[in-house]
């Protein structure tokens, strides 16, 4: 391959284990990301990841510069151009024959052939392939493409689990990328993998992202079907979905999706509306007040006072009922045994739940009618197959009721995995991909402790791997995160993303320029980062298999 | 310590080796060579011109010149300097005097500008050598014949060969008594000095001879040309040479001021100091006792505004072009090439190495880089210094 320059070692800045710096042309194209290779001592060859690049001529000076320029004369032309070079600061991610000593000044650098990228970034030969992008390398006619693939035990467990995406709005594309990779799943789980089997839940919490994600779209440019080819997947949406809707008899005032594309699903026996029943959904009640501060615990308190079904509360069988019930504990006062709950928390308890109850009247109903295609999501997910994808619309729903409907699907997943349920082990999934998009909203470090819905996300990333439960969460700024519910995924994406973001402490340990880097990448570009990989990457991937509408 | 080369230095000449303190001769010792190539002993020649139109009295301006022919092809494409390095290693015994023994690095290297980003080095000659007193040689024999031994003998020695280094000769200076004035530390640097033009010499008439320098492709020459006869060595007589000069013009950073004189021989340091932007004065034509029977042009142009200099000779650079044909000798140098030469030497002013090099205003950027290469080249001096 190309010989492109030579180490260099002074005396202020020396080669060492982890990094070294070469000079090459100033007319070399070479970015960041990119592997170069060095002869080291014992014909071993130790790869380098690019990390800096800087231009350095023999100008003293910024004054120096503006004399060679006839003191200023903007149009002054000479027939020497300034002596100068790039010199690049390159990280060391391997060598092979594991020779780490500092590669030594003089040795020749030059780019690096297919085999050997592969080689030094540590994506030859994994075990358990799964696609997740390509990375292009070089300029011109050295450009190479290499298809890169996750060790899917690194993703989905049982070595790591838990992926992260964060990047702004649009420009990201998180949803984009997270449909992608597990779209790859549910091909590889189809096609190749016998002994395991998954199931996915995803929610859709903006406009109609995720609606029609088994239907093919129909302007995948030329490119994306290339690289799609590239990395041997086929060209099919997801298969096996099923649709869940929040109930309303109109549809449309609980959900941005097309009437008639909901009843067109309902055909096909793929969509179905969801409904919360007191008797069956009131132990999910606490979810409702997962945002809600509360420091002398009084709401919880309430909520178990409900739940256990004490006194006046006992033979509760709607919403209404219940409604009315705590009207009056708020108006007279807590008259049963304990008077430990003062009229001001039941006020307060009563004005949440009365607004919850009043926006969201058809989703919390007092019965179901299954034969309408009505379903409880608890009773929904603990029946869901092998491959199957379960899409929840939530995008419509306020906020609390938002937050209510995602504690209570991980609640049921929990459950179902915990094998609380009267179906055989072989047939409940081995593993559960759940999606979501703003986990800011129910994973930040702003929401309170004491948060029924953080609890629950705390013990999916923390000992989901163990039970086959996954989390994919995408968010815009992964510095809101708590820390231990990002700290235990394994694999992170970075998108797209801003100054402010990048100056917290969360990308301390990224180099300048890939920090700098992470605020001009392109849509359909992420750097990723899993523990297989010796080096973070800088993947792109091809635009989604499945329809997208324009307007959300 | 039998195997260091100042050992064998002392065995080998019968003398004895004082183990002195070892320094860079360069910053200690102020040598007349410093300006070797503007002495003084030149003088004009009265009442001739250096250049065919006699016509200019006073100076001319070649600004207009320069700008139309700033898009075409530059007249210069190489680029020759040299430079010396010099140490007092030691003193030595012999026959009851003392003398030094100097040993230096030689580096003499010819830049090609194929483009204003392609700038290589074409020919490169590093060497180092070390200069003893005639009086060293303890034969009445071949005093040549015992110096290239004691080369070889240096070279086998462990240290030398262990570094991969070769001595490439050994000089010998003067050892006869001098006058008060002269130091054995001076004359033992001029042989290094007259080594290193011997060397620039030669790799002139490398060019010459392979024909890479002609009528389209000058050569540039940092420093003046006129050489002084020597009494060794292959090109020692520059009358029997000066056909290699044929595209070749001597640039001078540093002249002497008194000794610039119009051609009736008054002096005219006022003139060149008062020298407008981009002007050359008209051409002199020089002789010079020391040289021998060759005629110079010599001229003197302006390539920095004055304001923003820090004397009135910086920004003026001295040219000189050997007058090789009987027409030349007789009518000087044809007036447009003079011309040409200067508007192209106003062209190279820039970039300069302003924050480098104090000269920066008389400097030529492609000269600054041959001779930083060149110095880039040596050893450090506490590593030559070591060596023995």
């Amino acid at each position: 391959m190309k010989k492109i320059g030579k180490i260099i070692a002074t005396e202020k800045v020396p080669t060492t284990v982890e990094f070294f710096y070469f000079w090459t042309d100033k007319h070399l194209i070479i970015k960041p990301f990119d592997v170069i290779k060095v002869n080291h001592l014992n014909d071993s060859i130790t790869f380098g990841v690019v990390e800096e690049i800087s231009h350095l001529t023999d100008g003293a000076s910024f004054l120096a510069g503006y004399i060679s320029s006839d003191f200023g004369e903007v149009e002054a032309k000479t027939y020497s151009n300034r002596i100068g070079m790039n010199y690049i600061k390159a990280k060391v991610v391997g060598n092979t024959k594991n020779i780490y000593t500092p590669v030594l000044d003089g040795s020749i650098v030059s780019l690096a052939n297919s085999d050997e990228v592969t080689m030094a970034l540590g994506l030859k030969n994994i075990k358990n392939p799964l696609p997740c992008g390509i990375i292009e390398m070089y300029e011109g006619e050295e450009k190479i493409t290499i298809p890169v693939n996750f060790n899917s035990n690194f993703l989905i467990g049982p070595e790591g689990a838990h992926l992260n995406i964060s990047g702004i709005s649009g420009l990201a594309s998180k949803t984009s990328y997270a449909m992608f990779l597990l779209k790859n799943i549910q091909e590889r789980y189809l096609k190749e993998v016998k002994d395991e089997s998954v199931a996915f839940v995803f929610l859709n919490v903006k406009g109609r992202d995720l609606l029609a994600i088994d239907e093919k779209t129909d302007d995948l440019p030329e490119n994306d079907a290339k690289m799609y080819k590239d990395l041997g997947l086929d060209l099919n949406p997801f298969t096996n979905v099923k649709y869940f809707y929040p109930f309303s008899r109109d549809i449309k005032s609980t959900t941005y999706a097309d009437v008639n594309d909901v009843k067109n699903q309902r055909t096909f026996n793929k969509a179905f509306q969801y409904k919360y029943v007191f008797e069956e959904d009131k132990n999910s009640l606490d979810l409702l007040f997962a945002n809600i501060d509360d420091p002398n615990q009084t709401m919880e308190s309430i909520v178990s006072t409900i739940i256990s079904g004490d006194s006046q509360f006992s033979g509760i069988k709607d919403w209404t009922t219940l409604k009315d019930e705590v009207q009056s504990r708020q108006a007279k006062g807590d008259t049963g045994k304990d008077k430990t709950i003062s009229v001001l928390s039941w006020r307060k308890f009563y004005r949440l739940l009365n607004k919850t109850l009043t926006r969201n009247s058809e989703l919390f109903s007092n019965s179901i009618n299954e034969s309408n295609k009505e379903v409880r999501l608890e009773k929904a997910i603990m029946q869901i197959h092998n491959n199957e994808v379960y899409v929840i619309d939530i995008a419509k729903l306020d906020e609390e009721a938002q937050g209510f409907v995602f504690g209570d699907v991980m609640r049921a997943i929990y459950e179902l995995k915990l094998g609380q349920i009267d179906r055989e082990d072989s047939e409940i999934p081995s593993k559960i991909i759940i999606f979501i998009d703003e986990l800011n909203k129910y994973g930040s470090k702003d929401v309170p402790k004491n948060s029924p819905i953080l609890r629950q996300l705390l013990d999916i990333t923390e000992r989901g791997r163990s039970l086959g439960i996954i989390l994919f969460s995408a968010e815009q700024f992964k510095s809101d995160i708590h820390d231990r519910v990002k700290g235990n995924c394994a694999t992170h994406a970075f998108g797209r993303t801003n100054v402010i973001e990048i100056s917290k402490s969360d990308f301390q340990y990224m180099p300048s320029v890939y920090k700098s880097m992470l605020t001009r990448l392109e849509q359909g570009e992420y750097i990723l980062q899993n523990p297989v990989f010796r080096s973070p990457l800088n993947i792109k991937f091809p635009r989604p298999l499945y329809k997208q509408y324009k307007n959300g | 310590m039998p195997n260091k080369v100042l050992n064998i230095i002392a065995n080998e000449t019968n003398g004895r080796c004082y183990q002195s303190y070892r320094y860079c001769a360069d910053d200690e010792i102020k040598i007349p060579t410093l300006d070797y190539e503007d002495k003084g002993d030149s003088f004009i020649i009265k009442n001739s011109y250096g250049e065919t139109d006699t016509s200019l009295k006073t100076t001319k301006s070649l600004r207009d010149f320069s700008d139309k022919i700033i898009n075409i092809e530059p007249l210069f494409e190489f680029f020759l300097d040299g430079s010396r390095r010099t140490y007092k290693i030691d003193d030595i015994e012999i026959n009851r005097s003392v003398y030094p023994i100097i040993a230096g690095q030689i580096g003499v290297a010819c830049c090609q500008r194929k483009s204003p980003d392609k700038f290589k080095c074409i020919e490169l000659e590093n060497k180092i050598v070390l200069s003893l007193p005639k009086a060293a040689n303890p034969n009445a024999g071949d005093a040549k014949l015992f110096f290239n031994k004691l080369t070889d003998k240096v070279n086998q020695n462990s240290i030398i060969e262990k570094r991969e280094l070769i001595f490439d000769k050994i000089l010998s200076y003067d050892s006869r008594k001098q006058d008060e004035n002269t130091k054995y530390e001076n004359l033992g640097i001029a042989t290094i000095q007259d080594e290193m033009i011997e060397t620039e010499k030669r790799i002139v008439a490398s060019l010459y001879s392979k024909r890479l320098i002609n009528a389209n492709r000058y050569l540039i020459k940092d420093g003046s040309l006129q050489y002084k006869p020597m009494k060794t060595g292959d090109f020692k007589e520059l009358i029997k040479i000066k056909n290699h000069y044929k595209s070749v013009v001597g640039v001078s950073k540093m002249f002497n001021p008194e000794l610039c004189v119009d051609h009736v021989g008054k002096s005219n340091a006022d003139k060149i100091a008062e020298l407008k932007l981009y002007h050359r004065t008209p051409v002199y034509k020089h002789s010079s006792a020391v040289v021998g029977d060759v005629y110079f042009a010599i001229w003197y142009v302006r390539i920095r505004e004055k304001q923003y200099s820090s004397s009135p000779f910086s920004g003026v650079l001295k040219l000189e072009k050997i007058l090789i044909t009987d027409e030349e000798i007789e009518n000087g140098l044809d007036s447009y090439e003079v011309d040409l030469i200067t508007a192209n030497i106003i062209n190279e002013r820039n970039p300069v190495c302003y924050g480098k090099d104090n000269r920066w205003a008389n400097h030529l950027y492609p000269i600054y880089l041959t001779e930083t290469f060149i110095k880039s080249k040596y050893l450090s001096d506490i590593n030559f210094l070591n060596l023995f």
